[in-house]
């Protein structure tokens, strides 16, 4: 495995990658040389300040990458022209073109691909969908998703401490759209997980923070199913909530992802252990791994799944109202 | 012992806390001087808007413009000044705070000290020399105003008057800085005195964000900061940079308050509990053992 950006998620999937036996890391790209320390501190051998250069390795079967949204694109494309299976963080692209020239390079090269949506892998979502599924709630009719969190401007997960926010976050252009992509996309997998593909979707933005991107965003979904969903997101709080309810015509069962506290969270990372935070994130790892050494051909978070998402945020956009 | 004015603000608007400011200044008997260029310096610490109470709010400055402008000149020319640091950049905090907003209503400027012009100074702290760049802006301006917040700090224990100062500093990359934090801090108000304090308490950061409503002003820092400590619940005397400070001159940490009651404040300041020192000090003890690079 080889992994491609090692800004804060991708630190979290090297180290998740370290603790799976299965999993060999032999490579790691950033451009920036001090960032690369951090791969070295952990035992990676082959370090890069080009990506292109780590893809040309022939020892390298998959890569992670957890680069900014604009260069989602030319990496993965690249990646799986060189044969390797791609695990690609979320959004999947910046828009609806370049998803799809990912998702159609992943088949022309008939090569695995999975994009990051760790929230599919916690608990007490995985129970939720259980419980809709046994019938006990009925025929849903309502939903209601919240990622409320602190975007961009977060510290780190064990402490108050800032961190510098990179700047391409706060450039549309390279990221696509602001809260509503950042944030929407796991809801509106999530929703879709639930209640299957979306027939409308319109959407308000809020610009708390006065950039010429939305900091927070309510999307009103219709779904094929007949059931309508409120999508809240924001990246105006310093304590996140992350949580989806269903109201069905029998009963209604809401869940919250609840990570353990800052204390324990770095007490964790401080002895090397995984935090409850990042389990999903190892999760999401390994069902990636168990995906291409098993060749089951089950890929539940797959690039056209992914694509779908997206299309459901951009349609969002063009629909907003004021 | 030094003069400071605290006075109860329970209403966030402009002209309450334009009120309350300037009833501040008169329980310490200050006037303000005639003056064409105004430097107010508030915290902008990080993109923590003014309702996490860990930056000074906007609308207080804009209260604060507004009673320099009444009490001075209509046309004084006003600038607010930031610096860069490590982990936030003038260009979004203006905005992402809310003062590109107030800068366009009330007719003021926005410095980035770290981009203007900047001269040398070397300034002695007990027996170390510093040498910084002083921006040309505050040192031609006729008076400097300081609009810190109070917070607690994991390295200082306090972060007030004399803390703001600290990013008046235009060299970005101030985590350098940390190993000397103390010295620094008051070198840096040796460097760039200003000439007056005037705290936002309105809503603040403890253990958690209570709306305290606190305005207090004094012309010494040190004498700010004490009281602060005292409202925190930290005992000024185990504050190194303001012990340091009182030191090389910069204030005394004896003072006389003057009206709103502290222990009032202080009874309902959000103070930090066990579990709260405890983390201070276990992440000082892993900066110390270099642990910290382990937290991602």
């Amino acid at each position: 495995m080889g992994v491609i950006g090692l800004g804060f998620i991708g630190k979290v999937h090297l180290r998740n990658c370290l603790s799976l036996k299965s999993v060999k890391v032999v490579a790691a790209a950033d451009t920036s040389k001090k960032t690369l320390n951090y791969a070295r501190d952990f035992g990676v051998k082959q370090l890069f300040t080009d990506y292109h250069e780590l893809l040309k390795l022939k020892d390298l079967d998959a890569v992670i990458i957890a680069l900014p949204t604009h260069l989602h694109a030319d990496c993965a494309i690249n990646a799986m022209e060189e044969g390797k299976h791609v695990f690609l963080e979320k959004p999947l692209a910046r828009n609806v073109k370049e998803g799809r020239e990912i998702v159609s390079a992943a088949r022309k090269n008939d090569v695995k691909f999975m994009v990051g949506y760790p929230l599919r892998f916690v608990p007490e979502f995985v129970d939720l969908k259980s419980q809709m599924e046994s019938g006990m709630l009925g025929d849903i009719q309502m939903a209601h998703a919240v990622d409320v969190a602190a975007g961009p401007f977060f510290h780190r997960a064990e402490s108050t401490t800032p961190r510098p926010v990179p700047e391409w976050w706060l450039n549309k252009e390279l990221t696509g759209g602001g809260a509503l992509m950042d944030l929407g996309c796991h809801m509106i997998n999530l929703l879709r997980w639930y209640l299957g593909e979306a027939a409308d979707v319109k959407a308000r933005l809020g610009y708390r923070f006065n950039f010429d991107f939305e900091d927070y965003a309510t999307c009103i979904i219709d779904f094929e199913c007949g059931a309508s969903a409120v999508v809240n997101v924001g990246w105006f709080s310093q304590n996140a909530a992350v949580g989806v309810e269903l109201f069905g015509t029998m009963s209604y069962a809401r869940a919250y992802f609840s990570p353990s506290s800052k204390v324990v969270t770095a007490i964790k990372l401080i002895l090397g252990k995984t935090p409850k935070f990042f389990i999903p994130y190892l999760k999401e790892i390994s069902h990636f791994v168990d995906y291409i050494q098993n060749d089951n051909g089950e890929n539940p978070l797959s690039g056209e799944n992914a694509l779908r998402d997206l299309e459901v945020i951009i349609k969002a956009y063009k629909n907003k109202v004021k | 012992m030094s003069l400071v004015g605290s006075v109860e603000c329970k209403t966030r608007d402009v002209d309450s806390i334009k009120r309350a400011i300037r009833e501040a200044f008169n329980l310490i008997d200050y006037s303000l001087p005639e003056a064409k260029k105004i430097v107010i310096k508030p915290n902008m610490c990080y993109y923590w808007d003014w309702s996490t109470g860990q930056t000074t709010d906007p609308l207080f400055v804009a209260a604060l413009i507004d009673l320099l402008r009444e009490e001075i000149s209509s046309d004084v020319e006003i600038s607010i000044v930031e610096s860069d640091a490590s982990a936030m950049k003038c260009k979004y905090a203006f905005k992402y705070l809310g003062y590109e907003k107030l800068a366009k209503d009330c007719n003021v400027d926005l410095v980035n000290l770290s981009a203007v012009e900047a001269e040398k100074a070397t300034v002695k702290v007990e027996d170390e020399v510093f040498e910084f760049m002083v921006p040309k802006i505050i040192r031609d301006a006729d008076l400097c105003v300081n609009v810190p917040k109070m917070k607690y700090m994991i390295f200082t224990k306090i972060s007030v008057a004399l803390k703001n100062i600290y990013g008046c500093n235009p060299y970005p990359k101030k985590f350098e800085y940390h190993s000397k934090l103390n010295k620094v801090i008051v070198a840096l108000n040796k460097v760039m005195p200003f000439d007056l304090h005037v705290l936002d308490g309105l809503t603040v950061c403890g253990s958690k964000t209570l709306r305290l409503g606190l305005v207090m002003a004094s012309q010494d820092p040190v004498a700010v900061d004490a009281v602060a400590a005292k409202i925190m619940g930290v005992n000024p005397k185990s504050v190194v940079h303001l012990k340091l400070a009182e030191e090389e001159g910069l204030g005394k940490t004896s003072f006389a308050v003057k009206g709103a009651n502290i222990d009032y404040f202080r009874k309902r300041f959000p103070r930090r509990g066990f579990s709260e020192k405890a983390i201070t000090l276990g992440y000082r003890v892993a900066c110390k053992l270099g642990l910290d690079k382990r937290l991602v």
